[in-house]
């Protein structure tokens, strides 16, 4: 393990995680991805860790480590438990942040200010230290103070509005996205300010909202309004220039579906020999890209007829095959049991020693020189508090027992 | 704007080839930072030319707002990269290149001169990022896919849109191309990770980064309810919390969210202690998960008294989590974007003014600036290949005339 780590792009970079929730342990965890010793510091005496407490737990038993939510978006980090409502505890942050190069943080505005860990109190102590603070509406503006959590920003940055299905109400998009993406663009951002420093020394903050990395996904609605003044328009699964373009019934239970989206002639011809109806290519309702976008409940009909007395998979082998974009509609299940992710390696299988060996979304990337691996399972509480204490501190165990007795360690 | 503001990111240098979003949005968000980013188009122009959405929806492929959006801060060339003279202009950018990010699939690669193997032995230096829908190994490496592909193989849409109520309807796609996004923004931060590794080493590598993979490792605990749990999810059944839907008030629609006890002690409060909040019905946010039917019924008629933006400050001000849905006018109109200066605003030719997104994170080291619009398709072919990479301009345009640049 260590060798592996050694020989990773950010092998010997140090991150002081104060995140909770699910965005700022999503931002982490790609730095642990990429060779970062990520450092989470959490507590008991805080009420709101929610990913150790909400479930799917293993196998329905209930336990702040058994929790497939904290297990999933932590993977490869170490734990320590620090109550940062001691004074004692401020203290310790900070000379763990002394020897960090990154700190984050996914509370509201100013909290870590108020605790006194806030960026101008972190450079008297780490002059070159990168802080980032990810909060929900960022760190100024008249919202700055909101609360924001996945769903509302995703509301907020009018993904709800443009989602929905045909003539029907704004939807709800089924995961609480605006979260891990406000993860992805602080490892970004992170990147960033390391490749800053690296070339410059200067260490930096930056100041994320959650909103804001919504809305950066969001410029085909933006546009639209910005340039032709229309707001977007719910089309269930439908596109705007291809058709066919939908998700559609597949034999077996209710609940198979294959989807099927088609961008070109080349394409189109290979769909209508696959389905058998090679005479199709001719007809007049479907002649050009715009005839079938015009057309397309007839053209849905038709394909339905086809699909829906196929296994899922038939279909989409028979229109790969002919190079027509095709995929089952995947469960979790599909996901877990999948060959081509097994293949690949993304499945990540690793021993933790309260739920023992656990299927686990991995790493989606890889690279060719320096080969990323989930080190290791995701830490239960409180795994690395003596080691990290010890060595980056020099604490000795009995000082360490007192800080439990006294509650600054919990 | 300042073409020439230089920033320690202006060392590197970036060609990017591709279509759509899934490059083009990883290389932004390298030159936004300042990286140099010579975008390199197929002689018809990148798909995204042709996706619009266009001023007054008159299609005109030097006017699309997504491919403005994608390519501000770009030089852009043309050349085919089908033909071996196309092949030889971009292996003259690549001999001084950083990076290559691209998303062609990788059944086409090798007739493009793009196999990552190859180049990687060609330019030890280079980092070679590609984005494809299934990666670059495994059974379906030389599947095709668009974006729904992506939605319904990386397990998205089966999940969407959640606890529906449209039992009939088929999984859905979420608004916008999301897939191609997260493959975007995926594939540049471990550019970075191997750019910083290639100051360290001297070495560069091959970046494989999988859109699939990249939704999949996206979706909450969907995962873990099978593999801890051995549940099977879908876009049917309840929440896991309430309140937490859509609801009508007296001018638009809100989102309605209590996440933590003391979150719905205070929305109680706020709607003025109705007798039935104090049911067993709703006794803690598992219970007004599992009856949220009801709990939305008799919220109903308080919210609908309600303006949005009223509703939405006064509930944040107890820091109850409610959002607005907002439109796009309204983020348009947000006086909390403003006062962050989030939209930026950018002197297109041929289009006048447009609003584009801005920063997705504020630096204050990092400089982020809006630098140069996008390039008309060609618009840097002269400049660059002649200019700087030696180039004639007798051999450019004879490149022109048959159709390669």
């Amino acid at each position: 393990m260590a060798d592996l780590q050694a020989n990773l792009p950010l092998a010997g970079i140090r991150v002081l995680d104060f995140t909770w929730a699910w965005a700022g342990p999503f931002c982490t965890m790609q730095l642990a991805h990429l060779g970062a010793e990520v450092i989470r510091v959490e507590t008991t005496a805080r009420p709101a860790c929610v990913t150790r407490l909400i479930p799917p737990f293993a196998d329905d038993i209930a336990g702040p480590n058994r929790a497939g939510y904290f297990n999933q978006y932590n993977q490869g980090k170490k734990a320590i438990t620090l109550n940062l409502t001691k004074p004692e505890a401020i203290e310790i942050a900070l000379a763990l942040a002394k020897h960090a190069d990154i700190v984050a943080d996914n509370y509201a505005a100013g909290v870590m200010d108020k605790l006194g860990l806030g960026y101008d109190k972190l450079r008297t102590v780490k002059p070159d230290v990168i802080m980032i603070s990810m909060s929900g509406y960022g760190q100024t503006g008249p919202y700055k103070g909101f609360v924001g959590y996945g769903p509302p920003a995703s509301a907020a940055c009018g993904m709800f509005f443009a989602t929905g299905y045909e003539g029907g109400d704004p939807g709800e998009i089924g995961v609480s996205y605006a979260d891990p993406n406000a993860g992805i663009f602080g490892a970004f951002a992170l990147m960033a300010a390391l490749t800053h420093r690296a070339m410059t020394g200067e260490g930096q903050y930056i100041d994320q909202s959650q909103l804001e990395t919504a809305l950066v996904l969001m410029p085909e609605g933006l546009l639209q309004y910005d340039l032709a003044k229309r707001e977007p328009e719910r089309h269930g699964n439908h596109d705007p220039v291809m058709a066919p373009h939908d998700c559609y019934k597949a034999a077996g239970d209710d609940e198979k579906w294959v989807s099927i989206a088609v961008g070109t002639e080349d394409e189109w011809r290979a769909l209508c020999g696959a389905i058998g109806q090679p005479h199709l290519a001719g007809d007049a309702r479907f002649k050009t890209a715009a005839l079938r976008k015009k057309n397309e409940t007839a053209l849905d009909e038709i394909i339905t007829t086809w699909t829906k007395t196929r296994d899922r998979w038939d279909s989409t082998r028979i229109l790969q095959g002919v190079g027509v974009a095709s995929f089952p509609s995947m469960g979790n299940k599909d996901l877990a049991e999948d060959a081509h992710l097994a293949e690949r390696g993304y499945l990540v299988q690793l021993e933790h020693p309260e739920v023992g060996k656990r299927i686990h979304a991995g790493i989606p990337w890889k690279m060719s020189g320096t080969p990323c691996a989930v080190r290791k399972a995701a830490p239960v509480r409180g795994a690395d508090t003596e080691e990290v204490l010890k060595s980056l501190l020099g604490f000795t165990h009995d000082r360490i027992e007192q800080l439990r007795k006294t509650e600054v360690l919990i | 704007m300042d073409k020439n503001a230089k920033t320690p990111f202006s060392a590197i240098k970036v060609v990017e080839c591709g279509q759509g979003i899934p490059a083009a949005f990883g290389a932004k968000m390298l030159a936004d930072i300042g990286a140099e980013v010579i975008k390199v188009e197929p002689p018809g122009g990148d798909l995204a030319r042709r996706r619009g959405p266009y001023p007054g929806d008159q299609e005109d492929p030097e006017k699309s707002g997504t491919f403005i959006y994608l390519n501000t801060n770009k030089r852009g060339v043309v050349a085919d990269l089908t033909r071996p003279e196309g092949r030889e202009l971009l292996a003259k950018l690549l001999a001084d290149a950083d990076v290559l990010i691209h998303n062609v699939p990788p059944s086409e690669r090798a007739a493009q001169g793009l196999d990552s193997g190859a180049l990687c032995a060609a330019y030890p230096k280079l980092i070679v990022t590609s984005i494809s829908i299934f990666g670059d190994t495994g059974p379906y490496a030389d599947w095709r896919g668009y974006e729904l592909t992506v939605a319904n193989a990386g397990g998205w849409a089966y999940l969407s849109p959640g606890a529906s109520p449209y039992p009939d309807q088929p999984p859905l796609k979420c608004f916008g191309s999301q897939g191609d996004f997260q493959g975007g923004i995926h594939a540049a931060t471990v550019t970075l990770a191997a750019y910083m590794n290639r100051l360290k080493t001297g070495k560069g590598q091959a970046i494989d980064v999988s859109e699939q993979e990249c939704i999949a490792a996206m979706l909450e605990m969907n995962l873990m309810h099978w593999t801890y749990a051995h549940r099977e999810t879908s876009r049917l059944g309840s929440r896991l919390l309430g309140p937490w839907f859509i609801a009508d008030c007296a001018d638009g629609k809100i989102f309605a969210l209590a996440v933590e006890e003391e979150q719905w002690k205070r929305l109680v409060e706020l709607m003025g202690n109705p007798e039935w909040a104090q049911e067993d019905l709703f006794k803690d946010r598992i219970a007004r998960g599992q009856n949220q039917d009801a709990l939305k019924a008799l919220m109903s008629e308080w919210l609908s008294t309600w303006k949005v933006q009223d509703l939405y400050v006064e509930a944040q001000k107890r820091r109850i989590p409610f959002a607005p849905i907002n439109t796009m006018r309204d983020l348009y109109e947000s006086e909390h974007l403003a006062e962050r200066n989030f939209f930026v605003t950018l002197d297109q030719p041929g289009v006048d003014k447009v609003r584009l997104p801005g920063m997705p994170s504020i630096y204050n080291r990092t400089q982020w600036s809006l630098r140069r619009p996008a390039p008309r398709l060609g618009e840097h072919s002269e400049e660059v290949f002649c200019g700087e990479y030696g180039v004639a301009r007798d051999r450019l345009s004879e490149l022109h005339k048959a159709g390669i640049a």
